[in-house]
């Protein structure tokens, strides 16, 4: 009985916890306001992800509101789908119904992206994916939907292109995760490799595998010369350990869920000569993608992740846009769509524009690898495979 | 070890040390100052505050493992905590009388008019029709007055959760049958949606309406539901659950790995409900209110259905086989084939969400389909109170509501820590569930008294300690 | 497959299998003496896999340290890991189990706390500790140390083998021939009369689940050593090794060893044939076979005469 009694005494401390963590979030002041939303994974299984793109376009607004020149403030809305399709249309509509909310960035999966662009496009707001890779979203007439990505079509043809033509591999083994990202990643690799004449052995390793010492025996009986794997770090950093321990020696290519300093701690120095893609140009050498990552650093107390610095930029994009709008007059929902279809913006990892569908323009995939501690940039993939 | 008995022998052994030997027995009776039920409170409510202070504190990163830990623990936080327990134990302790008797005082208003509604309720007919209507009304026209998202939670989460509760209820609320694989049915069911409507790779040899896929898909999960139930039926409870289970993990990976027949990870798209009779057609678009009406409907219909089932030959024999399967099995019940009907029904029921979810959300991909949501949806009906149709609806739409509700006060990504917490205080407190039904409370009351089990999935006879 | 393909594979299995068995026996205990299905045993290991990985991060220098110094450090992990487990188990047993046992409380309602007492560990860990899985500290270099049928085991591999036998020893010893272990076999063949006959069955209760604690911490420790430690990481090895008590004969300390053992093999041979999508298909498939051939698992239920 004396676990009751305990329950009966614990109802004032929940009242006290409520009262605790219920405050905070005071009121923005006075002045005009805007809100970005961003939709993506902020609970769940893969809330690591969205968390990256959280902070990444909490910092924009910061810095934004900090900066002074706006006249005005941004305010941001989270609104989670925790990664799911089926959520993905009530927090689409969260962020529509809240009606001082001008963008949205994101939904950050593909499956969430294909149920809730339809009610973004309904409702006229505009949907900014900086993370929703799947091929054929900006195919299917979502009036809203721009994506601030080049598609997995890009990225895979630039591993199959590097694959056949500078590493001139003969038998490449193709790993995927079993997510909505990896697959699709995977499927071009291959289909490309395979129309330049190379074997390959396509296996899937679904995400947080217990064991990855099978998997990687998998990779080694094939005795390929080549593996591309299509994931995310967390596991691509114990694939590569045990890939390592089975004795794989040859070329180790992976894509952007990869390219993150967080694969380097998680694998050691298994990591070492990997080669990563990614749509992003050469960011390490930029001053001002330094200066990100240590703002960032300093604000959540982490390193910036996958997809961080791509969310950045997005919101940074639409604050210029609103701020454009902003002076012209005021901000509605479909004049800033058609301003972000328009618009140009240089960001941290790439320039942004959009083709009619709302695809991204850009195309280029560069490549890095992984030598020592660091990711370094090797080039852009067509000057390398030649 | 802790056999009394062997301390007492080892007293023979201490004695001449100890300057007034004590009995064995009195050394067994003593009882230290840390054990008296004050100082255990005191020591149960501080545990209380420093989980409340890891509950509240920091949010820690993989950068520094420490950080939280250590902001927890050194913060003034923690001291709040601490006199906030020891300031309740205080009161608890020192001023029990007075505040026992403003609880009492509050109870005895309280009960009187309380006691009057109930006797009103339990004796005119009309009263409650009425209120039931009235209920009705409310639910089927209230949602018109909510914000859109709170629709859109309504319909997507809601109201398919509820079905699926309902059918959950049958299985293990009447039957006693621990089923942990159920959201395998609703998976079969999706997928037959898809399949049927032609937005599978293999093509169906008729593409059908989505209405029209219902009745396939109810028969697609009673088939699956005898053809799982019927070897397996003969399991005992636990047996049964794993079993369960790992036809739930079958069907989740086969949904996930079968790219040429479910296109895998990739998902679905699936065609929305409409209705083309030729004179009147009508088609379920974006707005969440048509189809919230829709499944208002499904779950009537189950509901009347499921009830008239319970006060049957059916729903009597399944309260024989929960509460003594052998008894009932020795009396000349059935006892396989009427668990296996209660399993296909449930299956059906299951099948039928499924159909209407895919319906709705147009595309889903095997991930809404986790084992994570077969217990989920096991946590919904307890929680109401399995076997009593008002408890499982509460249960299920009051726990799926919460964490969406909970997404305002709290961190988004700790909302199933509370919910979790929730889950253990409820148990503690109301084992029978928010709103029992009558029959299984007195099955719980006579288990506590150590009469009989509570349920085929209740405790063993004398295993209990 | 090839032979040289078929031992690397098997190889494999045993090891991870041999992990499997070491969870198991936390069911399985549990069971024997409540007839519990311990839902929250995956976030017990868990923690283990945090305790260790925390006691190392304090610990260990910058470098990899060589010699005695890494036996040490991987006894300290397994320590500290267990030490958290044991724990948690612990604390689990207190909070959330105890009230249920004191007004009987059919096993359903157990299992709801346990699935709450679950989802609050885990989410409390991830609030803790950051939701980004982490590598263990390397304690030394992972090199290849033995041979069987051509089939090259890791320090890593061996270490893991290596303690989850001495586990499984040490625990049926503790079980069948200590004091402590006929309490538990005595509670769980019949509280009432273990009761009647002076055993105090509050304490037995407690020290069982420390006990399926401590081992599931180690096993944590090992684990996170194989892959890494984050917050999510019980939820499947807990349902393959619950998979893994029953299908041993859940109740039945030694089926749970033998039938953890199975199911790593089954499904590292699944992977090894069919691919790692496949892993868990194999290892349901033979779980539900084998209880429509035995219904009480392989060993059978034999609560109480664990021996």
């Amino acid at each position: 009985m004396l676990n009751k009694t305990i329950v009966k005494l614990a109802i004032p401390m929940a009242v006290g916890a409520l009262a605790l963590t219920g405050c905070g979030g005071g009121d923005s002041g006075s002045g005009d306001a805007y809100k970005i939303a961003f939709q993506g994974p902020l609970s769940g299984d893969n809330v690591q992800l969205g968390q990256n793109m959280e902070n990444g376009i909490k910092l924009a607004i910061d810095q934004a509101n900090a900066g002074g020149d706006l006249g005005f403030e941004v305010e941001y809305v989270p609104v989670d789908d925790q990664g799911l399709p089926d959520k993905a249309t009530a927090a689409a509509q969260k962020a529509i119904d809240d009606e001082s909310v001008v963008a949205v960035i994101g939904p950050a999966f593909s499956g969430p992206a294909d149920t809730a662009a339809e009610v973004y496009g309904a409702a006229g707001l505009v949907a900014l994916s900086s993370s929703a890779t799947r091929p054929d979203l900006t195919t299917k007439g979502y009036e809203t939907f721009l994506r601030a990505v080049p598609n997995d079509s890009a990225q895979g043809a630039g591993m199959a292109k590097y694959l056949s033509g500078k590493v001139k591999a003969e038998k490449v083994v193709v790993v995927d995760d079993k997510t909505d990202y990896g697959i699709g990643l995977a499927d071009v690799a291959e289909k490309d490799l395979k129309a330049a004449g190379v074997e390959v052995v396509r296996q899937s390793v679904p995400q947080k595998t217990p064991d990855y010492s099978a998997a990687a025996k998998n990779v080694t009986k094939n005795k390929p010369d080549a593996l591309v794997y299509a994931g995310y770090y967390q596991d691509a950093g114990p694939f590569a350990k045990k890939l390592k321990e089975a004795g794989f020696d040859g070329v180790a290519m992976s894509g952007d869920g990869t390219n993150d300093a967080q694969f380097i701690q998680l694998a050691g120095d298994a990591s070492d000569g990997w080669l990563l893609t990614c749509p992003c140009t050469d960011a390490t050498k930029e001053d001002a993608t330094k200066k990100f990552a240590a703002d960032y650093e300093k604000e959540f107390k982490q390193a910036p992740g996958t997809y961080s610095a791509e969310s950045y930029d997005a919101a940074m994009m639409i604050i210029e846009e609103i701020k454009k709008l902003h002076e012209d007059g005021g901000v509605e929902r479909q004049a800033l769509v058609d301003a972000l279809r328009a618009a140009k913006y240089k960001g941290l990892t790439k320039e942004f524009s959009f083709d009619d569908k709302g695809e991204f323009t850009n195309q280029t995939i560069y490549l890095y690898q992984v030598k020592g501690e660091g990711i370094e940039y090797q080039g852009s993939v067509d000057e390398l495979a030649g | 070890m802790s056999i009394k008995t062997s301390s007492a022998e080892g007293a023979g052994q201490d004695s001449p040390s100890t300057t007034a030997p004590l009995s064995a027995a009195a050394r067994l009776r003593r009882v230290r100052w840390y054990q008296e039920p004050r100082w255990r409170r005191l020591g149960a409510l501080l545990a209380l505050a420093v989980t409340l202070r890891l509950m509240t504190g920091e949010e820690g990163t993989t950068q520094d493992l420490f950080l939280a830990l250590r902001e927890d623990f050194t913060g003034v936080g923690l001291w709040v905590w601490l006199a906030i327990a020891v300031a309740v134990w205080a009161v608890r302790e020192f001023l029990a009388d007075q505040t026992s008797s403003a609880v009492e005082g509050t109870k005895k208003v309280s009960a009187g008019p309380l006691e009057r509604v109930r006797q009103v309720w339990s004796a005119d007919k009309r009263v409650r029709m009425g209120v039931l209507t009235a209920v009705l009304a409310l639910v089927v026209f209230g949602p018109l007055g909510v914000e859109r998202y709170w629709q859109q939670v309504l319909v997507d989460q809601i109201a398919i959760f509820v079905l699926l509760a309902i059918g959950l209820n049958v299985v293990i609320g009447w039957a006693g049958l621990l089923d942990l694989g159920f959201i395998a049915f609703f998976a079969i069911g999706a997928y037959s949606a898809a399949y049927w409507t032609g937005s599978l790779p293999v093509q169906p040899p008729v593409a059908l309406n989505n209405f029209l896929v219902l009745p396939i898909a109810v028969l697609t999960c009673l088939v699956a539901g005898v053809i799982l139930g019927a070897p397996t039926l003969r399991l005992r409870g636990d047996y049964l659950a794993i079993v369960t289970l790992g036809f739930h993990e079958i069907v989740y990976l086969m949904a996930k790995n079968a790219d040429g027949v479910t296109e895998g990870a990739r998902g679905v798209k699936v065609d929305r409900f409409s209705i083309d009779l030729g004179f009147f057609s009508y088609e379920w678009k974006l707005d969440p209110m048509p189809y919230y009406w829709l499944l208002v409907v499904f779950i009537v219909l189950a509901i009347f259905l499921f009830l008239r089932l319970e006060h049957s030959k059916v729903g009597r024999a399944w309260t024989a086989i929960r509460e003594d399967e052998v008894a009932a099995a020795a009396t000349g019940v059935p006892t396989v084939r009427y668990k296996l009907m209660a399993f296909a029904i449930g299956a059906s029921t299951s099948g039928v969400a499924g159909v209407a979810y895919a319906s709705k959300v147009g595309y889903f991909n095997p991930e809404n389909f986790a084992i994570l949501l077969s217990i989920l949806v096991l946590a919904y009906v307890i929680f109401g109170g399995m076997g009593s149709i008002p408890g499982v609806l509460f249960g299920a739409a009051f726990l799926v509501w919460l964490p969406e509700y909970l997404r305002e006060w709290v961190d988004p990504k700790d909302r199933y820590m509370y919910l979790g917490a929730l889950l253990v205080i409820m148990m503690i407190y109301r084992p029978q569930g928010v709103l029992p039904s009558r029959r299984r409370k007195r099955e719980l009351r006579m288990a506590e008294a150590g009469v009989g089990g509570a349920d085929a999935t209740g405790p063993a006879e004398g295993r209990q300690p | 497959m090839s032979l040289s393909e078929f031992w690397d594979f098997l190889v494999l299995g045993v090891v991870l299998g041999s992990l499997y068995a070491v969870i198991a026996i936390g069911y399985t205990l549990v069971y024997g003496v409540l007839q519990l299905l311990n839902f929250a045993h995956s976030e017990v290991f868990m923690f283990g896999g945090y305790g260790g990985l925390l006691a190392l991060t304090a610990l260990i220098p910058e470098s990899t340290p060589s010699g005695m110094g890494s036996v040490a450090y991987v006894l300290i992990g397994m320590l500290a890991g267990a030490a958290l487990g044991g724990a948690v188990a612990f604390g689990l047993e207190r909070v959330a189990y105890r009230p249920l046992r004191r007004h009987r409380a059919p096993r359903l309602v157990f299992l709801i706390t346990a699935i709450g007492a679950s989802f609050f560990l885990y989410n409390l860990a991830g609030k803790l500790f950051g939701r980004n899985p982490l590598p263990m500290p390397s304690m030394y270099e992972n090199k290849k140390v033995l041979s069987v049928f051509g089939a090259e085991l890791t320090i890593t591999q061996v270490l893991i083998l290596v303690s989850a036998v001495a586990m499984m020893v040490g625990l049926d010893y503790v079980v069948n021939r200590t004091k402590m272990g006929s309490g538990i076999r005595a509670v769980a063949q019949d509280p009432e009369v273990a009761s009647l006959m002076g055993v105090d069955i509050d304490k037995v209760v407690s020290r069982t689940f420390v006990l399926g604690g401590l081992l599931g911490g180690a096993a944590g420790f090992l684990f996170g050593t194989n892959s890494q430690v984050w917050y999510t990481m019980g939820f499947l090895p807990g349902i393959t090794a619950f998979a893994a008590a029953v299908l041993g004969g859940i109740g039945n300390v030694r089926g749970a060893m033998l039938g953890g053992l199975m199911l790593g093999v089954v499904e590292t041979m699944t992977v090894g044939l069919w691919g790692d999508d496949w892993r868990y298909v194999g290892a349901f498939v033979v779980l539900v076979l084998v209880l429509m051939v035995r219904p009480t698992g392989i060993l059978g239920e034999r609560v109480g005469r664990t021996a």
